[in-house]
Order: structure tokens, then C-alpha cells, then sequence
């Protein structure tokens, strides 16, 4: 064990530091769940891009910087120190990447990262299905092989970004006689092809962040599948594993909140509860705790390890810890916590943040999905219905 | 930066966890409860292990291992639940006598002829000393009255950091037992574990003890580098230890149910032991008051680009 950064790590996190004090935009962007805010998110993806931060773990081939997992987690500690804004394109460089970078061929790696990386192409995912939620496995939407093509047919929802976004992927029934985890081919489509209709959702906060697609006899070639017919469901473990164990909420993310918590406690601590007073200190202790634990992570798959069902750990520890920050920030702020802009006319970031908090413990595979990966694969508890 | 023990550390982990799991088995916790609870032959195979020399510096005939190592050891007493007193001895007062460069006679605590009785004032008393008894919850715990108590601070946090350690060992252990109960115990036809009632409590607790270890051997670490911080991260690793210990504590008793009252089923001791030590070398109040005053108070760096502060 060895906590010290190294001189180039240190110069690494100088060069990062430097960097985004130039350019993360000094006003908070528009929220990107609306065609303003998305189109300025993308706009800043196309500014990380100029400096080469799109995704700097990334080979220099695909549009990376070829950098090891300690520095990813120091550049995102400095994203966030300098309150850099949302990634529009979270499920392209943290989700789909990895795993194109373990399951395409080279021919898909040369064709998609790149392009990724640099905020050309923003990707939405299309796992959930009306009747396949929680229980991806219940996947109906069909993908039939016509040729060099398949046609789709179906209906997949609660598709973040996909009210605006480029591609999509997500998995598809090839198999029409099969059940369940078999079966499923992973493909990723263009989200202009013709026969793809997006219904964007309203979320509760008016704006509409993700969207319903309807599939009608859409032909995707089948060069557009991710490690072949029929492998589907392990490719998409792969994805949920990237998602909850280590990508989608990096730890300074997390730290951000808990400072502004600590500044928040700050202004209001003539008014503020004991209890208050108190999960503003935990705040900062969890989200340290989930750094360590992140740097624990890191260290481990830099030494050829792998993330395996712990990933439900991460993701029930992150999105309750985003929740309760967010909850205890309601509480300091008191009345004004309902007013959706501060008298100065500010927007209320805490009380969009704990709007979209509330999500966290639902994306990504329910925390109730994740407490029974834990209970079962973990600590080896019986499945659920077992006799 | 590699935030992981190394192949050699956890294998000296591994060893001590097989050596107590094969001598100190819960059995040998009953007998020691009924027959009078010090057994000097545990205290030999302790000292045969090198662990009582863990901590003394090679020229006095130990093994010199830092306090990483040390804390990781300690879990594993905590997961045994030992009885001797061997963390107050060998990992607590050991090395404090070793930081104010009190070395003479630290031969015989290798050889195991020599205790380290430690008694901070913040709670007056010590492990297995001369004083007078006093009867702790825990009946395998030997507390008497200290004649002399210190208020340095380094002892209190070397105190903590070690009982966080036990903690993390300890509920380890208490979420392992209510597992493997629920898998034997049927009602309504099936393991109670399959109930998704007890499944997500249990998966709470992992949960709670995962994200606490990282926080215990980081607080091991800024001692070991002497951090200034370091007391806020012993604090900040008492109180995730305590907490998660507690819970996984209340967690294990409700899943055996009745059973779980019962001096037949083992949990009771862990349990005990938890409650001693999370109210030992400073309960919650003090440690979450010290985490509190640095991280409202400013003198600790905060944010993201602090993590290592």
C-alpha cells in the first residue's frame, strides 16, 4: 500500500488543472435533459476534444491518451474540482467503450471510439423494454437476420439520451425461439435509420432526458453487432458491470457535492439541525470512503484483476450516498428549498440535483436488483424462489 | 499510488486467519467463558506465530511490519474474536513505545514474557492488568482498574486505529454467521435466506463493512506515514467501523430470531465484543466530533482533488 502520488502524477494533475480552469464554462450549463442544454453539453464534449481529454484511458489510436486508471481518476477528480459539467456522452465513453474495447473487432474499434471520444457521436442505450425493466431478461424486442442485415421490430424505453441523441445500442431478440438470457445479440444503430421513432418521456421535472424508441422493420447491417449472434446478455453484463463498478460515477463527483454540502452547512449553520449538522459530516466521509474504495478498484484491475458482482456494492453505495447529500441539502436549505431560482435568480442546483438523485437507486439496474446480486453472489445467499 | 495490500501482506494475513479459524474456533471461546478465560497455550501458539514481535523493530527481534499490516492482522482477531489480549499488547502498545524510542525490553514482548498493559484516560482502564476487576459485557475481556493513565494522543489513536481493525473483523464475521444460518434455517418451505426481507438487510451490512475496510487501512496508512491528518482519518475510520459493526450486529441477531437470543447460538460473543469496542478508545460521539471539527471547521483540505489530505 502506497498513497503517494508519484512527480508525474503530480504534473499529470497541473496539466489537467490548468487546462480546465481555461475551459470549463464559468456559468453551470443548461440542464441536459432539454435541446438547449443537450446542445450545450455537446458543444463542451467537442471542447474537451480539442484538448484531447475525451477519454484519456483510451489506446491514442481511438482518440485516448493511452493513460492508466490512476490518472483517469485524477483527471475526473479535477473535472470535478472545477466543476466541470455533465459527460453528454456517459454511455458511449463509459459504458459502450469498454466494452467495445473488450468485445469488437478492430474493424468496430477504428469505426466507433474515435468518434466517440470526440463528442461527434453522442450515444443513447436502449436496455429497458415496457414489459423488461428490473428483469432485463424478458427482452422482447426482435432483431430477424435478412441477409447481411437485421430487421427490428419492438419497443425499448426509459432510453437515456435518446430524445436527441446520434447511435444507439442495446439487445435484441435473434433467437425467436429461445427464453430468457439466451438468444440476445447486442447492436449497436444508428438513431436516424429509417423505421426508428423516438417518443420523448416527460420526466417529472417537465424537461424529457430520455425518450421511448419504437422499431419498425429497422435494418441495421449485421456488421453493427457486438461480439457475435447469440452473446448478447454477456456482453450487456459486461456493460453493467463498467457502469456500476467503476465508470458511470467517479468518486470526485461525489467529493464535489460533499464540499458544496460543507459550504452549504456553511451559510446556514445558525439555522441547521444537530442531525443536519451530522450528515454533513458523513456526506464527506462516504464519499471519501467511496474514493478509497475506487482507488482500490483501480490498483486491482490495473494488476489484472477483474470487476465482478462487488460492482452491486458500488452502485448501491453511490446512488443512496447522492440521495441522502442531496436530502440534507433540502433540509439547510429550508424554505427556499421549493424555489426553483434563489432570489438572485440562481437556479437551485441542489433541488434539480435531488430530483435526479431520486433516479439513482432506480438506472443502472434497481439498488433492489443489486441487493439481491449482493445477497446472492456475494455472500452466496439462495436465489429468489429457491426451495 | 497502489491502494492494495501486497501478495505478501495478504498471505500473512491469510495465515493467521486459518491458524485461529483451526485453534480458536467458537468452541474454544465457550471453554474458555466456562473454565476461566486465559489460556496460556493460546498465548504461546500467538507468540509462536511472531505476532505478539509483529510490530518490534528486527534489532529487538521482531518482525518490524508497519501499522497497515498490523491492522490487517488485528481484523483477523476481530474475526476470531481472540480472546487474548494480543492487539492491546503487541499492535496498541508496542508501537507507542516504539514512537517514543523506548525499545529496552521489547525482546521479551517477542518472547512473550512481557505485556503492554494500555489504559488512556479517556477510558481508565486496561486489558488484563494488576487493578482491581471490572466486569465488561464482554466475558472473555479481562478489564481492571489502571493504576496510571496517559493522555498522549498518539496512544488513543494507535487505540482506535486497532479497534476499528477488530471491528471490520468482527462484522466480517456476524454478517458470515447470519449467511450461513439463513441457508440451513427453512420456514414456509424454504431458507430463510431466499426471502428477499433478510437478503436485502444482509446485502445492507456488506455493503456498510466493504465501503469501511478502505477507510480503516487508510487511516492505518496516514499513521504509518505520519500524516498530520491522520487523527481525523482514525476517527473517520472508528466511526464507519463502529457503525458498520453495529449494524451487522443488530442484522445478525434479527435473522436468527429467537435463536439469536440464546447463549446456545455463537453470535452473542462477537456481538459483545463489538459493543465493548466501539465504545472503547473514544465511543462515536468524540471521534465523529474530531472528523466534524476538521472537516466543518477547515483545518482539513476538502474536495476532490484532496482524497490523499
Amino acid at each position: 500500500m502506497q498513497l503517494d502520488y508519484t512527480p508525474e502524477q503530480q504534473a499529470f494533475r497541473a496539466e489537467v488543472r490548468a487546462w480546465m480552469e481555461a475551459h470549463v464554462p464559468k456559468e453551470p450549463l443548461v440542464t441536459l435533459e432539454c435541446r438547449e442544454g443537450y446542445d450545450q453539453h455537446v458543444e463542451w464534449e467537442r471542447t474537451l476534444a480539442s484538448g484531447n481529454w475525451g477519454m484519456v484511458t483510451w489506446p491514442e489510436a481511438y482518440g485516448g491518451r493511452g493513460l492508466d486508471l490512476i490518472q483517469w481518476l485524477i483527471f475526473e477528480e479535477e473535472y470535478f474540482r472545477a466543476g466541470g459539467p455533465n459527460r453528454a456522452n456517459q454511455n458511449g465513453i463509459f459504458l459502450l467503450g469498454p466494452t467495445i474495447m473488450e468485445f469488437g473487432t478492430e474493424e468496430q474499434k477504428q469505426r466507433f471510439l474515435t468518434p466517440m471520444a470526440k463528442g461527434e457521436v453522442i450515444w443513447a442505450q436502449a436496455w429497458s423494454e415496457p414489459g423488461a425493466g428490473s428483469d432485463m431478461a424478458a427482452i422482447q424486442s426482435k432483431a430477424v437476420r435478412d441477409g447481411d442485415h437485421y430487421v427490428i421490430t419492438g419497443q425499448k424505453t426509459w432510453s437515456s439520451r435518446a430524445a436527441f441523441a446520434d447511435w444507439g445500442f442495446g439487445i435484441f431478440r435473434t433467437d425467436p425461439d429461445s427464453k430468457r438470457h439466451k438468444g440476445l445479440t447486442f447492436i449497436l444503430f444508428d438513431m436516424n435509420s429509417p423505421g426508428i421513432t423516438r417518443r420523448p418521456i416527460r420526466q417529472l421535472h417537465g424537461d424529457t432526458g430520455f425518450a421511448e424508441l419504437f422499431f419498425d422493420e429497422v435494418r441495421v447491417p449485421v456488421e453493427n453487432c457486438l461480439a457475435g449472434e447469440g452473446q448478447g446478455w454477456n456482453v450487456a453484463m459486461a456493460t453493467a458491470g463498467f457502469e456500476r463498478g467503476l465508470m458511470l460515477r467517479s468518486p470526485g463527483r461525489f467529493q464535489a457535492t460533499a464540499k458544496r454540502l460543507v459550504e452549504l452547512y456553511r451559510a446556514n449553520a445558525d439555522k441547521a439541525s444537530p442531525a443536519a449538522r451530522e450528515a454533513v459530516v458523513q456526506a464527506w466521509g462516504a464519499a471519501q470512503a467511496y474514493a478509497y474504495n475506487t482507488y482500490g478498484v483501480a490498483a486491482k484491475i490495473m494488476a489484472g484483476g477483474k470487476i465482478g458482482a462487488e460492482a452491486s456494492l458500488n452502485k448501491i453505495f453511490w446512488s443512496e450516498l447522492d440521495r441522502s447529500m442531496h436530502r440534507t441539502a433540502m433540509q439547510l436549505l429550508g424554505a427556499a428549498a421549493e424555489l426553483k431560482r434563489f432570489a438572485d435568480g440562481s437556479v437551485n442546483q441542489w433541488l434539480e440535483g435531488y430530483i435526479f438523485s431520486l433516479s439513482g437507486p432506480i438506472y443502472a439496474g434497481s439498488n433492489e436488483v443489486q441487493r439481491n446480486i449482493t445477497a446472492e453472489r456475494l455472500l452466496g445467499l439462495p436465489r429468489v424462489g429457491a426451495g | 499510488m497502489d491502494f492494495r495490500f501486497s501478495d505478501d501482506q495478504l498471505t500473512l494475513a491469510e495465515g493467521v486467519r486459518d491458524y485461529l479459524a483451526g485453534t480458536h474456533g467458537p468452541e474454544v471461546l465457550r471453554r474458555l467463558d466456562e473454565q476461566g478465560n486465559r489460556d496460556p497455550a493460546i498465548w504461546q501458539g500467538l507468540v509462536d506465530m511472531g505476532l505478539t514481535g509483529l510490530c518490534v523493530p528486527e534489532a529487538q527481534g521482531g518482525l518490524g511490519v508497519g501499522l497497515p499490516e498490523a491492522a490487517l492482522i488485528a481484523a483477523e482477531c476481530g474475526r476470531a474474536c481472540l480472546a487474548e489480549p494480543l492487539v492491546d499488547t503487541a499492535f496498541v502498545g508496542v508501537p507507542w513505545l516504539v514512537a517514543q524510542g523506548k525499545l529496552d525490553g521489547l525482546e521479551d514482548v517477542v518472547a512473550g514474557t512481557r505485556r503492554v498493559p494500555v489504559a488512556h484516560a479517556i477510558n481508565p482502564w486496561e486489558a488484563d492488568g494488576a487493578g482491581a476487576a471490572l466486569t465488561s459485557v464482554d466475558p472473555l475481556r479481562n478489564l481492571t482498574a489502571a493504576g496510571q493513565t496517559s493522555d498522549d494522543p498518539h496512544l488513543l489513536n494507535l487505540g482506535a486505529l486497532m479497534s476499528a481493525a477488530q471491528l471490520v473483523g468482527l462484522a466480517d464475521a456476524m454478517l458470515h454467521q447470519a449467511v450461513e444460518y439463513a441457508k440451513i434455517r427453512t420456514q414456509f418451505g424454504q431458507p430463510v435466506g431466499a426471502f428477499q426481507g433478510l437478503k436485502h438487510q444482509l446485502a445492507s451490512c456488506s455493503v456498510a463493512i466493504e465501503f469501511a475496510k478502505p477507510v480503516v487501512w487508510r487511516a492505518a496508512q496516514a499513521m504509518q506515514d505520519r500524516l498530520d491528518s491522520a487523527p481525523v482519518h482514525v476517527s473517520h475510520a472508528k466511526v464507519a467501523a463502529s457503525d458498520a459493526a453495529m449494524l451487522t450486529a443488530e442484522t445478525a441477531i434479527q435473522v436468527h430470531g429467537a435463536m439469536g437470543y440464546t447463549y446456545e447460538v455463537d453470535l452473542h460473543f462477537w456481538m459483545k465484543r463489538s459493543w465493548a469496542l466501539c465504545g472503547a478508545w473514544g465511543d462515536r460521539a468524540y471521534h465523529l466530533k474530531r472528523v466534524d471539527d476538521a472537516v466543518l471547521g477547515g483545518t482539513l483540505p476538502i474536495g476532490p482533488e484532496h482524497t490523499f489530505a
